[in-house]
């Protein structure tokens, strides 16, 4: 019993954390750009991206179940019921958090900031970079919130993974059968073990996050 | 390397009211100019037209006789010729050597001529001991100065300063006057200062002018603007501001 | 320095990425095992975990499966998601027959439906003189206090079965109210936590035997009340591969050697020899049809 709770802690580090730096390596320098520039129009999609917020996470899940299946558009790519498209599931989850967040703290950056690095020279990248640089302890604070979503998410890995034994079986949906068999202590114990992971890269992002601050 | 500037009719409104209404200045290259006036007059805003922060809404403003181009890549060599420090320094996160070299490093300086040219910097202030604290731990003063390093690191050809000793005790005003007196000579480039402090202005500027309600009210050599201005309004400020 | 922070930690990202990506990957692709999808009913008899590995065995092939509802196991068949569905559901499997969807259907085995309830049995029904007589005693009785019945009311056998029950009494299931019959109370999941939501509240409800047995020792408030072989209370297995002409990426060959393997000789004595905390809970009437 031992060995299945660390293939499926394995499994979900695995998941959560593919899935949480593909957000990020998406979501980032989309909200850097989109934060930085100052248009009326983006309102409508900043309000697009907080509603996308409370998106649950059964409702992605269902709609990743949709298109991945053999009769929807990405069928013949065989990722439902497997690890890749869960991880699929879950960056559609995540990226909107991290690019939102993202794109608040970039925007909410002084300007003085902005004004400094042009004054001194940068390009438009070089600001962007500066930028991000200046908010890099805002933007790991996304990357937190967007993990914290993903590790502890449970109707989009089960809708798009089915919970395979000994291939597609995570934290949170093992967690969720054991309790529909009243098999509460391995539940709870999954549970430690899952707190326990989240704990321990939260540390690390956050002694990250204290090495950025000025 | 030295840059002339000239604005003509230059307006810019914020909100309801006219900042500017139509001034006109002409800075020869390699002189120090100052600018002064009462709080709120807008020069201030005049400095930020200049350095591209600003668009007026008239008026033009020429740099060695030419307009700034659309062209992106001109606008950004104008750009990098130009330096500018105002009173609140904003230094970034990390070393003053960070702070120091960041214009550098833009430019696509790198490597030993980068630490050269920083050390070089942050000497003429008289902060090399200091070359690889935290910026976030300085004083006011040695912040300042680290700002004015940063600045002319990268050798501009036109320098505007707004401000820029207003918070400091008079040894920081004086090491800063000093730096750039020193970079005034040394490089021939035009230096543009706004300064409430009239004795500054007396200390350093060859050219004072007086904006006063948006206008410039009188440009003149800065012994005949303090001694025997024409204007009367210049007369009212230089008396009334001598409490300084 | 100041500039390339941001490619170094960009290119450092992108490796890791690719890696992780790598990783799912291999992890995800070139499939060669036989997917199944199932109901939790059948999960929570333990039967799987048990008889798959030594069909891996005989056979080399490997089987796994999702335990979703009745409902959600033959659409993913519909969907051509799996490669064969094992449900108890006979009137929904002859309709997906006649869809197309399923190659050949395979009867395995059935066990049994039985009622549960808390020891008070306020209706009565240990002295049912059948399974439609035990509803109508339970109906007759609920306006007692502390009466209740769990109804799964999702798209499973069992609620079809139950349903069955109801109008073999000549009620309406499909009718009751929260308001007007607040005994009865729908809750939407799986046998599992229907029995243990029906242990908390006292209440009757149908179960399959299966689940029962396993789920027995961590429900101490509820006692098995009506168990009798009736034919109406028969939980008929199946299992069907689906049809390649629907969809033709289906592990066809595969699924078909499990079909027949299940209903075999290897495969029904194994079936009928499996216990649950000591029951004998399948009889196996396997006909083969691949």
């Amino acid at each position: 019993m031992a060995g299945d709770i660390v293939q499926i802690t394995l499994l979900s580090l695995l998941v959560s954390g593919t899935s949480t730096l593909v957000s990020t390596l998406i979501a980032v320098p989309v909200g850097t750009y989109l934060g930085l520039r100052e248009h009326g129009g983006l309102r409508l999609l900043r309000n697009i991206l907080f509603t996308l917020y409370g998106l649950p996470p059964v409702l992605a899940g269902l709609l990743v179940l949709l298109v991945l299946s053999r009769g929807g558009p990405l069928g013949p790519l065989g990722l439902l019921y497997t690890p890749l498209g869960m991880i699929v599931a879950q960056v559609v989850i995540v990226t909107p958090i991290i690019l939102g967040v993202t794109m608040s703290v970039v925007a909410a950056t002084e300007r003085r900031i902005k004004e400094t690095a042009f004054v001194l020279g940068a390009d438009r990248q070089q600001l962007s970079t500066t930028v991000l640089r200046e908010s890099a302890a805002g933007v790991l604070t996304a990357v937190m919130v967007g993990f914290g979503r993903a590790i502890s998410e449970v109707g989009a890995v089960f809708i798009v993974g089915g919970h395979l034994e000994g291939h597609t079986q995570v934290l949170t949906t093992t967690i969720i059968t054991d309790v529909e068999q009243a098999n509460y202590p391995h539940a709870v114990a999954l549970g430690v073990v899952l707190l326990v992971i989240a704990g321990a890269v939260y540390f690390l992002l956050y002694r990250l996050q204290e090495r950025t601050l000025p | 390397m030295t840059m002339a500037l000239d604005l003509a009719g230059v307006r810019k409104r914020y909100g309801d009211r006219d900042v500017l209404q139509g001034i006109g200045l002409n800075v020869e290259p390699g002189e120090v100019f100052a600018i002064v006036g009462p709080s709120g007059a807008g020069k201030t805003t005049i400095l930020r037209c200049v350095d591209f922060l600003a668009r007026p809404e008239a008026g033009s403003i020429r740099y060695d006789g030419r307009t700034a181009s659309r062209d992106l890549r001109e606008l950004l060599a104008l750009r990098r010729r130009i330096g500018m420090i105002d009173q609140n320094p904003l230094l970034f996160r990390g070393s003053v050597f960070y702070n120091v070299t960041y214009g550098l490093c833009a430019r696509g300086v790198e490597g030993p001529d980068l630490r050269v040219r920083g050390f070089r910097a942050l000497e003429a202030v008289g902060l090399l001991g200091l070359v690889d604290a935290r910026a976030s731990g300085l004083s006011a003063g040695e912040a300042q100065r680290v700002a004015f390093s940063r600045a002319i690191v990268s050798r501009p050809d036109l320098l505007l300063l707004d401000e820029f000793t207003a918070n400091l005790d008079p040894a920081n005003v004086n090491a800063l006057e000093a730096a750039v007196r020193g970079y005034n000579r040394e490089t021939g480039a035009t230096v543009v200062l706004v300064t409430h402090n009239l004795f500054q202005a007396k200390r350093l500027a060859r050219r004072v002018a007086l904006l006063m309600d948006g206008e410039i009210v009188e440009t003149a050599p800065t012994e005949k603007f303090f001694e025997s201005p024409r204007d009367p309004r210049t007369k009212a400020f230089v008396r009334g501001e001598f409490a300084y | 320095m100041h500039f390339t922070f941001a490619r170094r930690l960009l290119i450092v990202l992108v490796v890791i990425v690719v890696l992780a990506v790598s990783v799912a990957a291999v992890l995800s692709l070139f499939r060669s095992y036989v997917l199944m999808a199932t109901t939790t009913s059948t999960r929570d008899t333990g039967l799987l975990d048990w008889l798959l590995p030594q069909f891996t065995a005989d056979r080399g092939i490997e089987v796994r499966y999702t335990a979703v509802g009745t409902g959600q196991a033959l659409e993913a068949g519909r969907r051509g998601d799996v490669d064969v569905v094992m449900v108890h559901a006979p009137s929904l499997e002859a309709q997906f027959m006649a869809d197309g969807q399923g190659l050949c259907r395979n009867p395995i085995m059935y066990n049994t439906f039985v009622i549960v309830g808390s020891a008070s049995d306020l209706a009565g029904i240990a002295n049912a003189t059948s399974a439609t007589d035990a509803f109508l005693r339970i109906y007759d009785n609920r306006t007692r206090p502390g009466l209740a019945f769990e109804s799964r009311a999702d798209n499973s056998g069992t609620y079809t079965k139950e349903l069955q029950l109801w109008a073999g009494t000549g009620i309406n299931a499909s009718a009751f109210t929260a308001t007007s019959d607040p005994w009865y109370e729908r809750t939407g999941q799986g046998m599992g936590s229907t029995l243990t939501i029906a242990n908390q509240r006292d209440a009757y409800t149908l179960s399959d035997d299966g689940t029962w047995y396993a789920r027995e020792g961590t429900l101490p408030f509820l006692r098995l009340l009506y168990s009798r072989a009736d034919a109406v209370l028969r939980n008929q297995y199946s299992v069907i591969p689906v049809n390649p002409a629907a969809h033709p990426s289906v592990l066809v060959d595969k699924a078909v050697a499990f079909a027949r393997w299940l209903v075999g000789e290897r495969g029904q004595s194994l079936i009928a020899n499996y216990t649950v905390n000591g029951h004998r809970i399948f009889t196996t009437d396997g006909a083969g049809a691949c």
